[in-house]
């Protein structure tokens, strides 16, 4: 399969970009690239948290090397965990930061694995996972074939479960990642997004509307569409402030 | 649609404590006969300031999302902030955070991890000292709140409505509080209208605890009453927290107002008061 790959991000409105605390990967865009399996994911650091956009760079690292697939889930979250714990107590910290990461940085995540493996045909597999709120999309010729976790936009709230860097005492920690897998066709788009946008899209569809006729048209870049476009649906309160993550991925037709 | 501002450090909000530091504060906790109210209450404030300020804790710093101020009212009305912030109304949330009068080494009971009770050592920093002294002038403080809320709303005129918690163990000694009370939620911002929480402690423990009622049915007496009736409508946001964080059942009409309150009680109050909405 040949995929392309690329990215829309902005912190929220009235932040700065080293205060944006979503992650993505992979980072750098990707631009017709040959794969038989491949990985993206997301990943949106909780505001109240601190050192989150660390704790989501961290989960989304993870996710892409597959540490967090099935029964390796634990394992790999405690990596994870040692990894953050040794990035954010390598210096001294006042009282106020020392306490904060007592309490751990939390992030919603969400992931995509294609495969590719007969390339004679022209469609191949997918499984998506996530935890909180962060959602994929799978959309083909603007309709759209599967949302995971979220099918509406009702589901989202306040308080999503989240993974913590620190282990949770209250029951709420998975043993295993949901998954959902299907089948992708060439042509089709997956889209990773973060709450703010992807409760947007799901709202748009429910009124009716295309919401992927106009995801399919962004273009990044300073002079690119997205932060206008993000602009006026912020503008419009069409989306809450908050972090923004779009990862579009492409299963490119021959 | 109210209560929907967003709190950032661009648009902040405040937290305006009321503290009641009249003689009975000197009397001990319901269930703990060698603890002072008065003890007892600065611990819970100075929790819940350094609980602000952890919540507006990021990597590089503390943000102001948040001034807060705590006037105490008692032998004299006033702002009760001890150390560098003494004689401050409201401050901002980072310089609080920077400015505790001191750091106590104190030790809390975690769960050791193997079915038992360890002790963990901690460093509580102080902001407020106990006081217990004079009367309950209730209405002088509420005057004072409205004052202070007043100019502070001048400088942030689209905010998220202050919140103003008082929290007393007894009955008004300077007056009738009802028009001080009634005076003080009629300020606005362009948000709606600030938010004022009574809570009543009690010195006795065979009194029945009434928490977050939506009327005045069940209040045994006319002082209840009227700190009732002086209490806002929590707003939804409230009361999603108070139902999701800490298993209540909240109607629609509940009101900030606790009677006959226990510490435990005390502490819950100030935390649902003290969550107006997510930050940004």
């Amino acid at each position: 399969m040949r995929v392309s790959a690329q990215a829309f991000w902005a912190p929220k409105l009235g932040n700065q970009v080293s205060e944006y605390e979503d992650a993505f990967a992979p980072r750098p865009q990707v631009v017709g690239k040959v794969w038989d399996t491949c990985r993206f994911a997301i990943a949106d650091g909780a505001t109240e948290t601190s050192f989150s956009g660390i704790w989501a760079k961290q989960l989304v690292r993870a996710l892409c090397r597959g540490a967090l697939d099935g029964s390796r889930f634990s394992e790999g979250l405690h990596a994870a965990r040692e990894r953050w714990s040794r990035l954010v107590g390598c210096r001294p910290l006042p009282w106020y930061a020392e306490e904060k990461i007592r309490s751990g940085a939390f992030a919603a995540i969400a992931g995509l694995t294609l495969a590719d493996s007969d390339q004679s045909k022209d469609q191949g597999t997918w499984e998506v996972t996530a935890f909180g709120d962060s959602c994929v999309f799978q959309i083909r010729e603007d309709r759209i074939i599967s949302a995971f976790p979220f099918e509406q936009s009702g589901n989202f709230n306040n308080s999503p479960v989240l993974l913590g860097s620190t282990p949770m005492k209250d029951g709420s920690e998975p043993t295993e990642l949901p998954i959902r897998c299907g089948i992708w066709r060439k042509g089709d788009n997956f889209y990773l997004m973060t709450d703010a946008i992807a409760c947007w899209f799901l709202k748009e569809l429910e009124a009716g509307k295309t919401p992927a006729s106009e995801l399919f048209r962004l273009s990044g870049g300073t002079k690119g569409s997205f932060e206008p476009w993000l602009s006026g649906l912020r503008g419009s309160c069409a989306v809450r402030n908050d972090d923004v993550t779009i990862l579009k991925v492409e299963i490119e037709k021959d | 649609m109210p209560y929907s501002a967003e709190i950032s450090r661009s648009n902040p909000t405040c937290f305006l404590f009321l503290i009641d530091q009249s003689g009975s504060m000197a009397d001990a906790v319901p269930n703990s006969p060698s603890r002072r109210k008065a003890d007892a209450l600065a611990d819970a404030i100075n929790r819940l300031i350094q609980n602000l300020v952890i919540r507006c804790a990021k990597e590089e710093g503390v943000r102001d999302y948040f001034h807060a101020g705590v006037i105490g009212y008692g032998t004299a009305v006033g702002p009760a902030f001890s150390g560098a912030l003494s004689g401050k109304e409201l401050v901002a949330i980072s310089e609080i955070g920077n400015m505790p009068a001191r750091i106590e080494d104190r030790t809390r009971k975690i769960d050791d991890g193997a079915g038992g009770i360890a002790e963990q050592a901690i460093r509580l920093p102080i902001w407020f000292d106990p006081v217990a002294g004079g009367g309950t002038p209730m209405c002088q403080a509420l005057a004072l709140a409205k004052d202070v809320i007043q100019r502070w709303i001048a400088q942030h005129p689209s905010s998220f409505p202050p919140v103003v918690i008082q929290i007393t163990d007894g009955e008004s000694t300077d007056g009738d509080p009802s028009n001080a009370m009634r005076s003080l939620k009629e300020l606005s911002t362009q948000d709606g209208n600030i938010l004022l929480f009574n809570i009543h402690i009690s010195s006795d423990p065979g009194a029945t605890p009434i928490a977050f009622p939506d009327s005045p049915a069940q209040l045994p007496n006319a002082p209840a009453r009227i700190l009732f009736e002086g209490s806002s409508v929590l707003t939804a946001f409230m009361r999603s927290i108070a139902n999701a964080q800490h298993g209540l059942n909240l109607s629609d009409g509940a009101r900030g107002f606790v009677l006959n309150g226990d510490m435990v009680l005390v502490v819950q109050a100030l935390d649902i008061g003290t969550r107006p909405s997510n930050l940004r």
